[in-house]
């Protein structure tokens, strides 16, 4: 594992033990893509947060969070210090999830029910041809999200609208296998009117590869990414261990989870 | 008042570039040309409120100034979370336009009617709720708080007042006539039926377009008597919080012309409907003689 997903991985441990709470799991398995979303390939500096035509982030599965952190604020728009001293207090701005009304900036939306963020994305996508920007529109789900039926009715809006400048990235770190026997999400996105790509979504170079590619197709239809990922990635015991999907660690285990994660 | 509202529509699009009209497959022939011109911001966007509600929210966050038309009960109960988290919770505003006021559809079943619309809607704070008694109230209305930047629900009747029709403003209620007896609240398309009753008595009635923001100083000024008589067409209790908040400390007689909070399960006529549930000058007169005489 790289560097940075080592760093990225420790410093949303560092939070999640600072707030006791978090779901470290769907963290870890989506944080190299967000990275490489906002180091590489997006139009965003802090700078550029409010401007016009930036390229937006949009989190759906809102349980993953933790995982903007420790990219925005490795990108300078926010500082660690700060956030840890003030991460889960009563009048924070940092919290599990985001309250964009707090923010001047850099939190394009508010997540928690699943389901909303796709339709939110959709959304400023169209509102965004209609503007003539020439701006995309990534958004972040879940694979178990996708039982949601509005993420299905944001598909038939996004196709029907030629949203080319949307692209939806489907952390697909098996939750769903464990509810419902969804078939297979590509074919089903295609048949949405999506132009759909399969990847590591641990391979920090495909992703980039990627999602340079993709953002140069202006052909009418709208993008999908299906990620493969592994729920708590970078950290043995939380790739082992189901408990991990809800729960912070203590001070040892912080210790312990730290040194795998220098390790994996 | 269905009518006022798509030749808004029609005025709106075609020079206000940063509105977009979206509906679920209702009041398109009205709208023909402007659809047909304007398809990037007036579309008939197909049969899903949920959504609709959360990419006129993306579209509210960009700047645009969305406008929804559905039917009353998809509009608000099916959408419920996306009112609370995409709307309310992120301080999104967009406009949404619902038919089937009440009992409007009153052969259709319970799908079909909403008699909680106001109800549901004022407990999510911050959203606003608007019910105009006449086409031309409607207009007036919508033109001053559809660029507010709030969520506003506006409920258009198709069984508007034809003999009252006073002007109003968003977020006042009208003085109709003042009187020293009791003050009757009488609301949206319930003023023909108050007015039948009260215009030769000494009561004040009040009309109430706007449910929330509710007036309370109006009511604080004209409420002497502390006796108020609340004639609503939507669930019993629905503006009774409003009404204590505004007078605390008081003590009130009140009684209420409303429909009971019951699933409605007969048919009929909206006339019907509205008899059966006393929402008629007979029992607007019967509570307001007893209550005159406590």
């Amino acid at each position: 594992m790289k560097e940075i997903s080592k760093q990225l991985r420790k410093m949303a441990l560092r939070l999640s033990h600072k707030c006791q709470d978090g779901n470290l799991q769907s963290v870890f398995s989506c944080l190299d893509i967000v990275w490489v979303l906002y180091n590489d390939i997006m139009e965003w500096t802090p700078e550029t947060a409010k401007d016009d035509d930036r390229d937006f982030f949009i989190i759906s599965k809102g349980q993953a969070t933790l995982a903007l952190y420790p990219v925005l604020i490795e990108k300078n728009m926010f500082s660690m210090d700060e956030i840890i001293s003030e991460i889960g207090l009563f009048h924070s701005r940092y919290s599990i999830q985001t309250d964009l009304t707090k923010f001047e900036g850099g939190i394009e939306n508010n997540a928690g029910s699943l389901g909303h963020g796709l339709p939110f994305a959709v959304g400023i996508a169209a509102a965004n041809k209609i503007k003539n920007l020439n701006s995309q529109i990534y958004v972040l789900c879940g694979d178990g999200e996708f039982c949601e039926g509005t993420m299905w009715e944001a598909c038939i809006f996004a196709s029907s609208k030629k949203l080319d400048n949307l692209c939806v990235i489907i952390d697909d770190n098996n939750s769903v296998g464990a509810m419902v026997d969804m078939g297979s999400m590509k074919e089903k996105l295609i048949s949405f009117g999506f132009d759909v790509e399969s990847i590591n979504g641990h391979d920090i170079d495909e992703i980039k590869e990627t999602f340079m590619q993709i953002k140069c197709r202006c052909n009418g239809k709208p993008k999908a990414v299906i990620a493969q990922t592994i729920r708590g990635y970078g950290s043995k015991t939380m790739m082992e261990n189901d408990i991990w999907f809800h729960k912070s660690p203590d001070l040892n285990e912080l210790r312990i989870l730290c040194k795998e994660v220098d390790e994996f | 008042m269905r009518k006022a509202f798509l030749k808004r529509i029609n005025e709106i699009i075609p020079n206000e570039p940063d509105t977009v009209f979206m509906t679920v497959d209702i009041g398109m022939w009205a709208i023909r040309e402007t659809l047909r011109d304007y398809p990037q911001r007036c579309m008939n966007v197909g049969i899903f409120e949920d959504a609709m509600m959360t990419i006129a929210a993306g579209m509210a966050s960009r700047g645009l100034v969305p406008i929804i038309f559905g039917i009353q009960p998809y509009l608000i109960e099916r959408t419920l979370e996306q009112i609370k988290m995409d709307l309310a919770y992120q301080k999104q505003g967009i406009n949404v336009i619902g038919t089937g006021a009440a009992v409007d559809y009153p052969k259709y079943g319970y799908s079909h009617y909403c008699a909680e619309d106001a109800a549901i809607i004022k407990q999510i704070p911050g959203v606003e709720f608007v019910a105009p008694g006449t086409p031309k109230q409607f207009q007036q209305l919508f033109n001053e708080s559809y660029r507010n930047g709030h969520t506003t629900f506006f409920r258009i009747s198709d069984h508007p007042n034809m003999l009252y029709d006073p002007d109003v403003k968003f977020g006042k209620a009208t003085v109709i006539q003042t009187g020293t007896k009791a003050t009757v609240i009488a609301v949206s398309v319930m003023l023909d039926a108050v007015m039948g009753v009260c215009k030769d008595k000494d009561v004040t009635v009040l009309y109430y377009t706007t449910l929330e923001p509710f007036d309370k100083a109006v009511l604080q000024e004209n409420c002497k008597s502390g006796k108020i008589l609340i004639v609503e067409p939507e669930y019993r209790g629905t503006l009774l919080d409003d009404i204590h908040a505004a007078l605390p400390g008081k003590q009130l007689i009140i009684d209420q012309v409303s429909f009971p909070k019951e699933i409605f399960r007969n048919y009929g006529t909206y006339e019907e409907k509205m008899n059966y549930y006393g929402l008629n000058s007979k029992n607007i007169s019967d509570k307001l003689e007893e209550m005159l005489d406590q």
